[in-house]
């Protein structure tokens, strides 16, 4: 079980890892009736709306990144782990909450717009939340006392 | 080693701490006319909002995950590894709040804004890093 927990922490520190380069929350919106749908898109490294790039965005790549180094540092050093998926899972949370509610702001704040719009989460929030599931996987296959 | 009863004396402080931030403020930025955004646990308050301020609130409720790592802190002090769990989730839900807070400052200067960070960050952050020496003293001790 000791090499399933390893593949599994190490999976989840990749997958953690992906996610901050997929979009975590999307917006769709067309700004006028004619024109095309723009997106406003958050990643774990930048916030773009259309092709104007959010020179202060969010990074929340770096505490997904640490968190995802954490599980890596789990798999030599066994008592990590625990830990290391409890990170993850906390920085999933918080993310969720925060996305959440700016989705629901952008909804709410554009609606006028263009009533048409689609707002939500993106593929990196259920990536991330995925990684957080497998990383707790390695815990419960090989725990460490 | 530091003893258990120590241990436990740390994650008590550390929820203590903890549970002061979530009644103050965690930052703020101030903008001409007196309009000021003020984030705290429980939702961000506009004072003297304009007119022209845009629709619906970003105004999440930080104050949820970290009422929930302070719940696992706290059964920590009973139960087996729930001290751990819960100062590990507290440390990365906090990495959250420091992504948005190093954000928030940078759009707060772009538009002339005074930012200025709250008690109640400072105190979630003492609680944090004591609670989370806590809940490994008390995993060394069991161990």
């Amino acid at each position: 079980m000791k090499i399933v927990s390893a593949v599994l922490l190490a999976a989840a520190a990749a997958a953690a890892v992906t996610a901050t380069f997929l979009p975590l929350s999307e917006l769709l919106i067309r700004l006028a009736p004619d024109q095309p749908q723009t997106a406003y898109v958050t990643t774990g490294w930048a916030t773009h709306f259309g092709g104007t790039k959010d020179r202060h965005g969010p990074l929340f790549g770096v505490p997904v990144a640490a968190a995802a180094i954490a599980l890596l540092a789990g798999i030599r050093w066994r008592r990590t782990a625990f830990a290391a998926a409890a990170a993850l899972a906390g920085v999933t949370g918080m993310l969720f909450v925060y996305l959440l509610n700016a989705i629901g702001f952008h909804e709410e704040g554009n609606i006028a717009i263009d009533p048409g719009l689609e707002a939500g989460f993106g593929t990196g929030t259920w990536v991330l939340m995925a990684a957080t599931v497998l990383a707790f996987g390695a815990v419960v296959v090989h725990p460490d006392d | 080693m530091i003893g258990r009863a120590t241990a436990v004396a740390l994650i008590a402080a550390g929820v203590v701490l903890t549970a002061t931030a979530m009644v103050l403020p965690w930052y703020s930025t101030a903008y001409p006319g007196d309009v000021e955004v003020v984030v705290r646990a429980w939702g961000t308050e506009v004072v003297n909002k304009p007119g022209d301020w845009p629709a619906g609130d970003l105004s999440p409720w930080y104050g949820l995950p970290i009422a929930v790592t302070a719940a696992l802190l706290t059964a920590g002090i009973w139960v087996g590894r729930a001290a751990l769990a819960g100062a590990a989730a507290q440390l990365g839900a906090v990495g959250v709040i420091a992504a948005l807070l190093v954000s928030e400052r940078g759009h707060a200067v772009e538009q002339q804004g005074d930012f200025a960070i709250g008690f109640g960050l400072v105190f979630l952050a003492l609680g944090t890093l004591t609670a989370f020496a806590g809940a490994v003293a008390v995993q060394r001790e069991a161990a």
